[in-house]
């Protein structure tokens, strides 16, 4: 009998071919006449969320006081990576720092995007789909907002930013 | 499970970066789906799906090309390494699965079929409504399925040895069978072509070479351009590769002995008595050295000792802990097992050392050859940053602490991440100072051994190989494998 969805969130996968591949990928859809990339990688994180969550899900609600906690745990558990968080208010704004992105890890000359656009995708996605039978005015509810730095681009670390709100989905 | 096997596949899960294999599954149907948004057509995109599993696994190989060269060279034993293969490119163990060989008349090598009963792309494929990609459009029965990106992948990994190791032959690995298409488990076939053969057959494929062409622009180019200044892995990848090694454990200590004088004669192009004639009336540096060279070489791995020991407060604790291995082992480890060793050296150098230095060697006692040890490799440890002269005599250790809402702390700081990091640390050092002692009663059995069936007998003397001390051994490095991956994380 195969393996099951929910025996492999019990287990780990070496992404050293799998990340080059995700660029391999951006290079194919831009050769391809692909123009948004960052719309086409968000949209596959979310499907890699809305599947997730049936299997595995961190918390059954996010709200302004737990929702570092629910990112640290998802990047942990899903991702293997151990992050910094810094909400900034005046913006709104969920800055995740990411010393070694599952997605990132080489500059390419001939890529623009960062692999970790799928990344904000899923996180995002995760938080709003568990979030979203909960009635509560404390709800937090996040949306990509940009991939402030990344090893693609050159940077020594991913910083991925996301935009919430409390209490309503974007 | 050959001991290289094994811990080939340790290295290579222990240090690349992994992440949930639930992940990996869904970004590889992601990737599939928004091939096809593009093409419209499923066989093209399981087409183009391969060709980047080919291109990211080439991409791969090309960075770490170096641990490629201990690879083994030859067609028929890269498959029988497939298990590492599948770990390199997966990060999973392969678990059940079937090794058959297809024999092929009038070729110098037979068709291998590889049968996963368990396959991790596959696995609930088709039960979540985001699971679109239809298999049943393709008409071609010859179409490979879902896992066609890491057959590529594997395929472009087993020809990157090859060529390598400068071996004409290529070999071609098609996903057969797939769970997500129907079938009853994951099946590779792998043909092995000579270059002739291997050109006719990429010639042939005039279809999927119009699609690569349409979606691509071109082909990959495959072909290394080999570097006129040799290295040291390629003046001794001949020698040394893993199958290599292996046979060596088979082997007694005389056709070691033959082997080590080989290598010296092609290598350094001098008789192995002129060799060690250079270390004549310096036996105390030559064992000094072998206790600095073998700090270097656990460092050798991506330095990884020396960037731990950038960090002060690792620092300390190695220096810690080499100081009580140093101060204690004689308490713990009999001055015979020593003796043993000492002996083990002499009967080693005997015959192709000269007789001086064989004569000097015996006067060493158990005490000084470990001491001689311990100074070479605390040099080497001074090399990569340990401060002997600082260090104090205490360690300390706090349990990790588990929230009751299972979440992972975000506001933990750096003491925080460390002492969580405690215990698996002490248990890592419980494990290897477990292996000192099991490893330093080898020789006895070596020397004691009646028949001397060799080292391999020695170690499996109790029972069985995962009995005894091989057992034993490779349990403790199963379990500080464990704890390296967690402290990773």
């Amino acid at each position: 009998m195969n393996y099951s969805r929910a025996d492999l969130t019990q287990t780990d996968a070496t992404m050293n071919q799998m990340r080059n591949a995700v660029y391999q990928l951006a290079r194919f859809m831009e050769k391809n006449g692909m123009s948004d990339l960052k719309v086409k990688l968000r949209k596959m994180g979310e499907n890699i969320a809305k599947t997730y969550i049936r299997y595995w899900e961190p918390t059954d609600q996010v709200n302004n006081s737990n929702l570092k906690d629910v990112i640290t745990t998802i990047y942990q558990k899903i991702l293997n990576s151990s992050v910094s968080i810094n909400i900034v208010e005046a913006e709104k704004l969920v800055k995740v720092q990411d010393h070694k992105c599952a997605l990132c890890k080489y500059q390419y000359d001939d890529v623009e995007i960062a692999g970790c656009e799928i990344i904000l995708g899923m996180v995002s996605e995760i938080i709003n789909l568990i979030n979203k039978e909960v009635k509560d005015v404390s709800s937090v509810f996040i949306e990509p907002f940009e991939v402030a730095e990344s090893r693609a681009y050159g940077n020594k670390v991913c910083i991925q930013a996301y935009k919430y709100k409390i209490g309503e989905r974007g | 499970m050959g001991a290289f096997q094994w811990l080939m596949k340790k290295v290579t899960k222990v240090f690349g970066h992994s992440t949930n294999a639930l992940f990996y599954t869904l970004l590889n149907r992601e990737i599939l789906k928004e091939i096809n948004e593009i093409t419209k057509k499923e066989e093209d995109s399981i087409v183009i799906l391969n060709e980047i599993g080919k291109r990211a696994g080439y991409e791969s190989c090309e960075r770490h090309s170096s641990i490629f060269k201990f690879m083994p060279g030859s067609p028929k034993k890269i498959l029988e390494y497939f298990e590492i293969l599948w770990v390199v490119v997966f990060g999973k163990e392969l678990d059940d699965y079937s090794y058959e060989e297809i024999s092929k008349e009038g070729s110098k090598y037979n068709d291998y079929m590889l049968t996963i009963n368990q396959c991790p792309i596959c696995a609930g494929y088709g039960q979540d409504v985001e699971d679109t990609f239809d298999f049943s459009k393709t008409k071609n029965e010859k179409t490979e399925g879902l896992a066609c990106g890491l057959s590529g992948m594997l395929e472009s990994v087993a020809n990157y040895i090859l060529k390598v190791k400068r071996n004409d032959y290529r070999i071609q690995i098609i996903e057969q069978t797939c769970m997500a298409k129907g079938g009853d488990s994951l099946q590779f076939i792998c043909k092995i072509y000579d270059y002739k053969q291997w050109k006719e057959l990429m010639d042939s494929k005039d279809q999927e070479k119009a699609t690569i062409n349409a979606y691509f622009g071109g082909h990959l180019e495959e072909e290394i351009i080999q570097e006129t200044k040799l290295d040291i892995f390629d003046k001794f990848q001949d020698v040394i590769s893993i199958d290599k090694l292996e046979e060596y454990l088979d082997e007694p200590l005389e056709t070691i002995k033959q082997r080590v004088s080989d290598i010296i004669r092609d290598k350094l192009n001098m008789e192995p008595d002129q060799f060690f004639d250079y270390f004549r009336n310096y036996e105390e540096d030559m064992v000094r050295i072998i206790g600095y060279l073998g700090i270097h070489l656990l460092n050798e791995y991506g330095g990884i000792l020396e960037k731990t020991l950038k960090n002060e407060w690792f620092s300390k604790v190695f220096g810690y802990i080499f100081k009580q291995i140093r101060e204690m082992i004689l308490l713990f480890i009999p001055l015979d097992v020593i003796r043993d060793y000492n002996e083990l050296l002499v009967n080693f150098l005997e015959g192709i050392a000269p007789i001086e230095m064989v004569d000097n060697i015996k006067q060493f006692t158990g005490k000084d050859t470990i001491n001689l040890l311990f100074e070479g490799a605390q040099m080497a440890l001074e090399n990569l940053g340990i401060v002997f002269t600082e260090l104090k005599e205490n360690v300390w250790e706090e349990l990790k602490k588990e929230r009751e809402d299972g979440l992972i702390s975000s506001e933990s700081s750096a003491v925080d991440k460390t002492r969580e990091r405690v215990p698996q640390i002490i248990h890592i050092i419980q494990e290897l100072l477990m292996i000192i002692t099991d490893v330093l009663t080898l020789p006895i059995r070596v020397l004691i051994s009646e028949s001397h069936y060799g080292l391999k007998t020695a170690i499996n003397s109790v029972i069985s190989e995962e009995e005894g001390l091989y057992g034993s051994i490779r349990e403790r490095f199963d379990s500080i494998f464990d704890k390296i991956e967690e402290i990773r994380k």
